[in-house]
């Protein structure tokens, strides 16, 4: 029974490797053995890989570490073969790196580097670690809802993070709580600029003319179809039903179809539970007025009561959930490959089990120096910055591999 | 109440003997020197209070309270930071860090210090005059840029008079005092955007004369500093107005083809990119086109080989390759093409050295 389990356990943490789909491959009765699959240390660039963290439509994404600085790092891989199947996948990719190139704030994903392989055909993009995503939060809870002062710390900095990007002529289109990332402090991160738009920085206005975010975050000028709308006041709208959905478990506006969706978000009729407080209400209500001219800015919303009011933890906040392989720290994944590489032995040890109980607080004191580190590293950014663009050029100059110029190759050569 | 230690006082108590040390200390009679140290010592238990010490916990919010009340009707937060430079070093730093907590204090909505220093500007004009003072001028700075963080105090403090007196403080010859100056100066521009681009496009001519002397001035971290946030104010979207103001006047461009030649790189590079809007700008003015193409085929020449070192940085080799291509590229007006063939060569000089020249009220 105990072995059993085990063995599913394991399962879970093995599945990253082997994606091709028809690879036969025989096994020698003598290899058959109960014992688990060891974990490889692979390395890519500067980095060791670790598991998986997650998968989109157009990439795959795993935790690595950065064995230069130790960081913690996001890797995305993408393989060309896929992007190309993707309507506009090539385009979105090759944008949405042009965009983070820009971008250095807080509350804004960072890359760190991109490289691409030209024998594998795979497109690396370095990124900042996070450690879930707000959507993850949300459905670890049987009432998909957080707690009002925890969506407002979040709500706050999702505020500040899009005030930047305005400021940057940066429209993300695509704010929901599943493109909120969380980093170990807590910090909320706007990432996924696959379908956001740069205005030019001479033209007046922010008036736009596509759109292709998720559904039932849309506004209803979209979802009539107008052909031109404002920018700014999508992400506005956008973040609307993000704080309507944190703070209420559900969505606003719903539909079987997408037909029925559009016609009630175009309708704009929707109601908020009573159970939340007026100044709460008014402030969802000013974001999602029909009308994008006297929908809020985000100045009208900073200024708003409920933003300006400072919450009090009345109640405990919904934490990041325990990782499906039983982890509750969502420790470092790189580990347990370099324990292989290095201590192939012992290898068998389940660190995860904690049967090695040093293990486990190893793993803790490796986090928090990993910790440190960053935090060193951001330091030194910080100061870097004074110094003129260096971190733009620093991060290309680590641009080895294939330079930008691979990528932009690998994004047109379709 | 604890068995052993000192005594506590209440709120209440606390406020009185500091203001009566602060008084004795203000006379600097021969009691003074014991007053500064009773000062110093009730201003760690304020501090204390409010940010608890050692295994305690700071106060629950009444003695807070009973504490701001008290700080606002004895109006002491301005006695202290009139006679900072009185009191001790470290006790310099609990003051403070006793501004600062009372500062965040919040009910509900309401910021009742933010309010309260609202109706004594005083406190904010006496803490940028801090800047004057070096064993003040960084726990001066401190406080100015938790202010700061207020739409309202900062709305004070940039349609002040005093305001421009930062142009000053950016240039003072010590160093750490120099560049808290330019974070509390900066933390002014661009923390509130609307309020700060108001601010710009109001002041725009007042403002930008002086902000010339940071850009020319013969101090490295300055002119490096002021630059660069002239690049990041005039591409923030807020600042738009203020932007098409900055890139229609011929002799801001002749500055940064002046700053384009500087001897550091780095201004160089800084000046690249308040340059590449002058160019990118689709629709520039007479005066700005003259300029260009006058020099049409020196800056083709000159941006091709500018920084080629540079080749990892991919956002910067394209936006050079694409200024070389605007500048190819340009055409003159119907108007100007008479005027500028005679005058191709040689203008690149004179342009330069005039602009080296230039006095700020131009």
């Amino acid at each position: 029974m105990e072995l059993e389990k085990c063995y599913f356990k394991d399962g879970y943490l093995i599945d990253d490797e082997s994606n091709e789909p028809l690879s036969f491959h025989r096994v020698n009765s003598v290899e058959i053995l109960y014992e688990k699959k060891k974990k490889r240390a692979k390395f890519i660039g500067n980095y060791v890989l670790g598991d998986m963290l997650g998968e989109g439509s157009y990439s795959k994404v795993k935790e690595v570490l950065d064995r230069i600085t130790l960081e913690r790092r996001a890797f995305k891989i993408m393989k060309k073969k896929r992007l190309r199947k993707i309507p506009n996948g090539e385009q979105n990719v090759q944008r949405e790196i042009e965009l983070l190139c820009r971008l250095n704030h807080a509350n804004v994903i960072k890359l760190i580097e991109t490289f691409y392989n030209e024998e594998k055909q795979k497109l690396y993009i370095v990124m900042e670690y996070c450690v879930a995503v707000l959507q993850e939060l949300l459905d670890s809870v049987p009432d998909k809802k957080l707690p009002i002062w925890q969506s407002h710390g979040y709500f706050s900095q999702l505020l500040d993070g899009l005030e930047y990007l305005h400021s940057k002529g940066v429209i993300h289109k695509d704010i929901k709580p599943g493109n909120l990332l969380i980093n170990t402090s807590g910090t909320v991160k706007i990432s996924d600029f696959g379908v956001s738009e740069l205005l030019d920085s001479f033209s007046q206005s922010d008036i736009i003319s596509t759109s292709q975010g998720s559904p039932a975050f849309q506004p209803p000028e979209i979802a009539r179809g107008c052909e031109s709308f404002h920018g700014f006041k999508i992400d506005i709208w956008s973040s609307g039903v993000t704080l309507f959905n944190i703070t209420t478990g559900s969505y606003p506006f719903e539909g079987d179809t997408v037909y029925k969706l559009f016609e009630n978000i175009s309708k704009g009729e929707f109601t908020i539970p009573s159970d939340l407080d007026e100044s709460l209400s008014s402030l969802i209500r000013g974001m999602l007025d029909v009308d994008p001219d006297s929908r809020f800015s985000l100045i009208e919303i900073r200024n708003h009561d409920w933003l300006r009011k400072k919450l009090i933890k009345n109640c405990s906040p919904v934490t990041i959930p325990t990782r499906p392989n039983g982890d509750a720290l969502r420790s470092m994944t790189v580990l347990p490959y370099l324990q292989n590489l290095h201590y192939p032995s012992e290898s068998s040890i389940d660190i995860w089990k904690g049967s090695y109980s040093t293990e486990t607080s190893d793993q803790n004191k490796n986090e928090n120096t990993s910790a440190n580190y960053l935090s060193a590293a951001t330091g030194s950014q910080g100061k870097k910055k004074f110094c003129g663009r260096s971190t733009t050029s620093h991060k290309s100059s680590k641009n080895k591999f294939f330079g930008c110029s691979g990528i932009k190759s690998f994004c047109q050569q379709s | 109440m604890p068995l052993f230690g000192k005594s506590h006082k209440n709120p209440f108590e606390l406020i009185k003997s500091v203001q009566e040390a602060l008084i004795a200390v203000e006379k600097g009679d021969k009691k003074a020197e014991k007053a500064t140290e009773d000062l110093s010592k009730n201003l760690v238990s304020i501090k204390n209070l409010l940010y608890g010490s050692g295994d305690n916990e700071p106060q629950i919010d009444i003695a807070v309270a009973q504490l701001a009340q008290e700080l606002y009707n004895s109006n002491l937060l301005l006695m202290l930071i009139n006679n900072l430079s009185r009191i001790e070093f470290e006790a310099k730093k609990d003051v403070a860090q006793i501004f600062n907590n009372i500062l965040r204090r919040q009910i509900g909505t309401r910021c009742p210090t933010v309010e309260y220093i609202c109706t004594k500007p005083e406190i904010l004009y006496t803490l940028m005059k801090g800047y004057e003072k070096h064993d003040i001028a960084l726990n001066s700075g401190s406080m100015l840029r938790e202010c700061a963080r207020y739409e309202a105090l900062a709305k004070i403090m940039l349609y002040s008079p005093d305001f421009y007196n930062f142009f000053l403080y950016v240039e003072v010859s010590t160093f750490d005092i120099a560049s808290d100056a330019f974070s509390t100066f900066k933390e002014l521009l661009t923390r509130h955007k609307i309020l700060s681009s108001e601010f710009l496009e109001a002041n725009y001519d007042n403002f930008f004369s002086e902000y010339q002397n940071l850009l020319n001035s013969g101090n490295y971290v300055t002119k490096r500093q002021s630059l660069k946030l002239l690049g990041e104010l005039l591409l923030d979207r807020h600042n738009f107005t203020v932007m098409t103001k900055y890139i229609s006047n011929q002799d801001n461009l002749k500055l940064m083809m002046t700053l384009l030649k500087d001897r550091s790189r780095n201004i160089q590079f800084e000046a690249f990119h308040v340059f590449k809007v002058f160019v990118a700008n689709p629709n520039k003015p007479k005066p700005i086109l003259d300029i260009l193409l006058r020099n049409k085929e020196k800056l083709v020449d000159f941006l091709t080989k500018f920084q080629t070192d540079r080749a990892d940085d991919e956002q910067f080799n394209d936006e050079k390759a694409y200024l070389i291509k605007q500048i190819r590229e340009l055409k003159p007006s119907e108007d100007t093409r008479a005027s500028s063939s005679n005058q191709l060569s040689s203008q690149q000089s004179s342009s330069s050295s005039s602009s080296h020249h230039q006095h700020p009220s131009a």
